[in-house]
């Protein structure tokens, strides 16, 4: 028993402070590969469902762009070039792809292609697979960019969730065959759908596999039995047979999705035979698999960048991302039972529905958020502080005038709105942001105490409010500001700009932001083919977000990767977050 | 004994209806909109919020809505997971063994630690043992599971890289899916099945992954049912059954173990059944730091994400692991004390 007892004291007063000394020191550097024919990665993410016409987060969309492919996909860095994949040739003006009218698509099929379970893949196919996403097209799905562009309609139902009148025949007629030939035929000239066409929702599915596994039978007629499965029923919601590069090898859901090369690419034989994604939740274990070589590369958030940096044997990339974070103000706030502007009034304790229709209260908001220390101090200086949701690396971007950081110019503005009430009587209301996001709990911090700091009468709270709540509650018209980001689904200013200033844009409604110019300049924007007349049309809109203090543009975030030093053939790209990954292109040497 | 069993399993009906009900009706309080949430995942998909609600049928009343799940679950659907990216009832038997493979290994350790370490101190209080170990089980109570987690991974698997995170290696788990002719899934749990496979090193690496994740648990657990174990002693031991024992004759080791030990163990088999029930939840701060995604982390995600069918079909579970756990405490109670009959 007294030697027992000797060894619990040792435990307690040596085990624990040696294990704190221990996990202080530096490890040993791990140099060489561990698995030299195998990638790890290690993230956060979780695997929604493998199926094309549900897929519309990153990490659904990664592992179906990999498993599968689209007719077109980027070329390299680029956003709107294209190389061919599952096409032979990229379509263009030029060489006779588009028509003249800029509705029509001519797509040549590769040939020599095969599906992982075997079969060569045919222009039926092609059609088949477009055909067959958009008839099903999920609620909350991506679907609704080819149907936009192939249809006209951003939707299979309306508003009621009642099937659109003919729709299905619109399908049916968008996409023909003609031999070895898909043809498109668009209902009016559609720029960002080369961009559409290169996301996982358009990638090939072979038609009698798609069928035998549940999936629309091929008869138009049939079509609005297959249509908007509920989440989880979709057919290929587990399963994949694509001609990828690589193959389903095993998926345990938020535990790991297991790839395989595919002997049988057309393409050439991918040099990794194995690539394993690994979820792992918490930070501290993915830093330790990278730095023990047990992952090639893990997901780094923000806060974590130094620390990482810090590290040895690791190649790193500073990858800008097409997505934006915005304060958008909300002009028509709810007032029902709304505790986040106060007594409703602008009596000191509140502040009015319209508080934030009055230019001059939006002025001295955006005179008082000090972008530079939000840059440096924030994001260590590693992000991009945009000028207007047409952000760098869209087309037809430009560095638009932004209100500089000046407490001065925002007094001034604050004495000047609803004629000088606000600065005498002062005002009252809260600022959210989702809760865990770091950067915009700062933002929401500094912009307050900004404000605050104007007049002793001003007061700002600022709370966190659950992700899910925030979606729900913006969407009530809840929030006097609220913060919120948009990530790219094409690499178009139309997907930026409808979004945040047309007065039906997801956050331009809920903003109550409405310009007649800005409404005729979004729709006239996506109508227009002619490049020229296209930038006339984003730069003015581009100006008037400045003129009209639409909105603050807090930052448009710069993607940081850490692989394995040993790893090579990263390609960036802004249209993919750190969750993305192109396993063909890897190596490890 | 066995009528008293089986009233007490017809009881269980009516303890996972009330409790249903109770959770059900408290996941109503949220409205229709923030539940249809839990569908989407990103601003572009928000648009379909309204019709989310009309298709589910989020906006009807109360005990249409229950109905419907009680329909469902009369005939074996429990629904859809979207945390688990898959059926409830699939993705129950993916991390459930994965919890109780964990428990098979620390709760034994839990209730003979605790029971020997509470007796020990109890028979020599105020010596320098029992000091020793009070202090011990103070700080195994109060230690932040999460750091004590994070200091062992870091000190084993980040500077002596040998008990690594997860739940089997890499190279092992693409053995098994290379294999599957020689490799049967029989329980989900990775020794186990490494045993029942007759493949030892499945067993063994599995049993590597269990070594830090099991240590923490048995060290944060085990300090409670040491203290309970001790009081109980220290009472029993100023009992006047133990002088007459002592008077008539019986020797230390008589008195200790088979008299006071005896009697003291009956509220420790009420705290070792319910700690037992309680880690049938899983431990979020074990399971996210050595990365074993099991009912701990299932059920923390579910909740955060309102992943309703996850969240009922949670409540289901742990009140049947509550009523059979009470049931097994109540077995144990007449068979350690004899004056107790189960009628």
């Amino acid at each position: 028993m007294i030697r027992l007892s000797k060894q619990l004291h040792r435990s307690i007063f040596v085990f624990l402070p040696l294990c704190l000394t221990i996990a202080l020191l530096p490890s040993p550097a791990q140099t060489a590969p561990k698995n030299p024919d195998t990638f790890i990665m290690a993230s956060y993410g979780t695997v929604r469902t493998l199926d094309p016409c549900v897929a519309y987060d990153t990490l659904s969309g990664q592992r179906v762009l990999n498993l599968y492919e689209p007719l077109v996909f980027f070329d390299g860095e680029a956003t709107d070039e294209f190389i061919p994949l599952l096409a032979t040739k990229v379509p263009t003006m030029e060489n006779g792809g588009i028509s003249k009218d800029g509705k029509t698509y001519t797509f040549e099929i590769r040939k020599g292609v095969t599906f992982h379970e075997g079969g060569e893949l045919t222009a039926e196919d092609v059609a088949y697979s477009f055909k067959r996403n958009m008839i099903a097209d999920p609620d909350g799905g991506p679907m609704w960019m080819m149907l936009e562009a192939l249809t006209g309609e951003g939707s299979t139902r309306d508003e009621n969730g009642k099937i659109r009148s003919g729709i299905f025949e619109k399908i049916d007629q968008a996409v023909a065959v003609q031999g070895n030939q898909v043809i498109l035929h668009l209902p009016k000239p559609y720029p960002p759908l080369m961009g559409i066409l290169a996301y996982a929702s358009s990638v090939v599915l072979q038609k009698n596999w798609a069928i035998v596994n549940g999936c629309w039978d091929g008869n138009i007629a049939n079509a609005e039995n297959y249509n908007n499965p509920a989440p989880g029923h979709e057919p290929l919601q587990k399963i994949a047979n694509g001609t990828g590069a690589y193959q389903l090898k095993a998926w345990e859901p938020s535990k790991q999705f297991v790839f395989e090369r595919f002997d049988g690419y057309w393409g050439g034989t991918p040099a990794l035979d194995t690539a394993i994604f690994k979820y792992v939740k918490e930070w501290s274990t993915r830093k330790l698999m990278l730095q023990n070589g047990d992952a090639d590369r893990v997901v780094v958030d923000t806060p974590y960048i130094p620390e990482v940096k810090a590290m040895k044997d690791l190649t790193f990339y500073e990858v800008p991302q097409l997505a934006m974070t915005a304060a958008c103000f909300c002009r028509k706030i709810n007032p029902a039972g709304n505790p986040n502007i106060g007594s409703g009034k602008l009596d000191g304790e509140g502040i009015p529905p319209d508080f934030f229709s009055d230019m001059h209260v939006r002025k001295a908001f955006l005179h008082a958020f000090d972008r530079e220390t939000y840059r440096d101090d924030v994001f260590g200086g590693l992000v991009i502080l945009p000028s207007s949701p047409n952000i760098q690396g869209l087309p037809y971007h430009k560095e638009a005038p932004i209100y500089p950081f000046d407490l001065k110019k925002a007094e001034e503005h604050m004495k000047q709105a609803f004629d000088g009430r606000v600065w005498d009587q002062g005002f009252k209301m809260v600022i959210t942001y989702n809760t865990g996001n770091a950067m915009r709990e700062a933002a929401a911090f500094m912009l307050a105490e900004n404000i605050m700091s104007l007049n002793p009468k001003f007061r700002i709270e600022v709370r966190n409010v659950d992700w899910k709540d925030y979606l729900v509650k913006y969407r009530n018209f809840m929030y006097p500001i609220f913060i919120i980001g948009w990530g790219a689904d094409y690499a178009d200013p139309h997907n930026f700009m409808y979004t945040f200033m047309h007065s039906q844009g997801v956050y331009g409604r809920y903003m109550g932001y409405k310009n007649k110019e800005v409404d005729r300049l979004c729709d006239a924007g996506i109508d227009t083919v002619d490049p020229i007349k296209r930038e006339e049309i984003y730069f003015r809109l581009q100006d008037l977000w400045y003129l009209d203090a639409v909105a603050i543009g807090l930052y448009q975030q710069i993607d940081f990767r850490a692989y394995r030093d040993y790893v090579k053939g990263y390609q960036p790209n802004p249209m993919f977050n750190s969750e993305w990954e192109y396993l063909k292109r890897l190596t490890k040497e | 004994m066995g009528p008293f069993i089986l009233r007490r399993l017809f009881f269980l009906i009516f303890v996972l209806f009330g409790v249903s009900v109770l959770i059900f009706g408290i996941l109503m309080s949220f409205s229709p909109e923030r539940r249809a949430a839990a569908y989407i995942t990103t601003p572009q998909q928000a648009k379909d919020l309204p019709r989310l609600v009309q298709k589910y049928g989020l906006d009807d009343p109360f005990y249409i809505q229950y109905g419907r799940w009680v329909g469902e679950v009369a005939s074996g659907n429990l629904g859809w997971s979207l945390v688990a990216a898959q059926p409830v009832w699939t993705a129950f038997w993916m991390y459930f063994p994965v919890t109780l493979e964990l428990n098979l290994y620390a709760a034994p350790l839990i209730i003979w630690f605790g029971i020997w370490l509470g007796t020990r101190s109890a028979i020599h209080r105020d010596d320098w043992f029992d000091h020793l170990s009070r202090v011990f089980a103070i700080v195994g109570w109060s230690l932040p599971t999460f750091l004590f987690a994070l200091v062992l991974l870091m000190v084993f698997y980040g500077y002596f890289r040998i008990f690594p995170p997860g739940i089997i290696g890499d190279e092992t788990a693409l053995y098994i899916m290379n294999h599957p002719e020689a490799f049967t899934r029989y329980t989900g749990m990775v020794t186990v099945d490494g045993i029942l496979n007759g493949n030892w090193r499945v067993a063994l690496d599995g049993l590597r992954h269990l070594v830090l994740p099991v240590t923490t648990q048995v060290i944060v657990v085990m300090a409670l049912l040491m203290r309970v174990m001790r009081s109980g002693m220290i009472e029993e031991l100023s009992k006047d059954y133990v002088i007459t024992a002592r008077a008539k004759g019986a020797d230390d080791r008589t008195v200790h173990l088979r008299h006071a030990r005896k009697n003291a163990l009956i509220p420790v088999v009420t705290v070792a059944g319910q700690l037992v029930a309680f880690s049938m939840e899983g431990s979020i701060a074990v399971e996210v730091v050595f990365n074993r995604q099991g009912m701990g982390w299932w059920l923390a995600e579910s909740a955060t994400q309102l992943d309703m069918p996850v969240l009922m079909g949670m409540c289901l579970f742990m009140g049947l692991v509550f009523v059979i756990t009470n049931l097994v405490i109540d077995i144990l109670y007449a068979a350690i004390d004899p004056r107790i009959r189960l009628v």
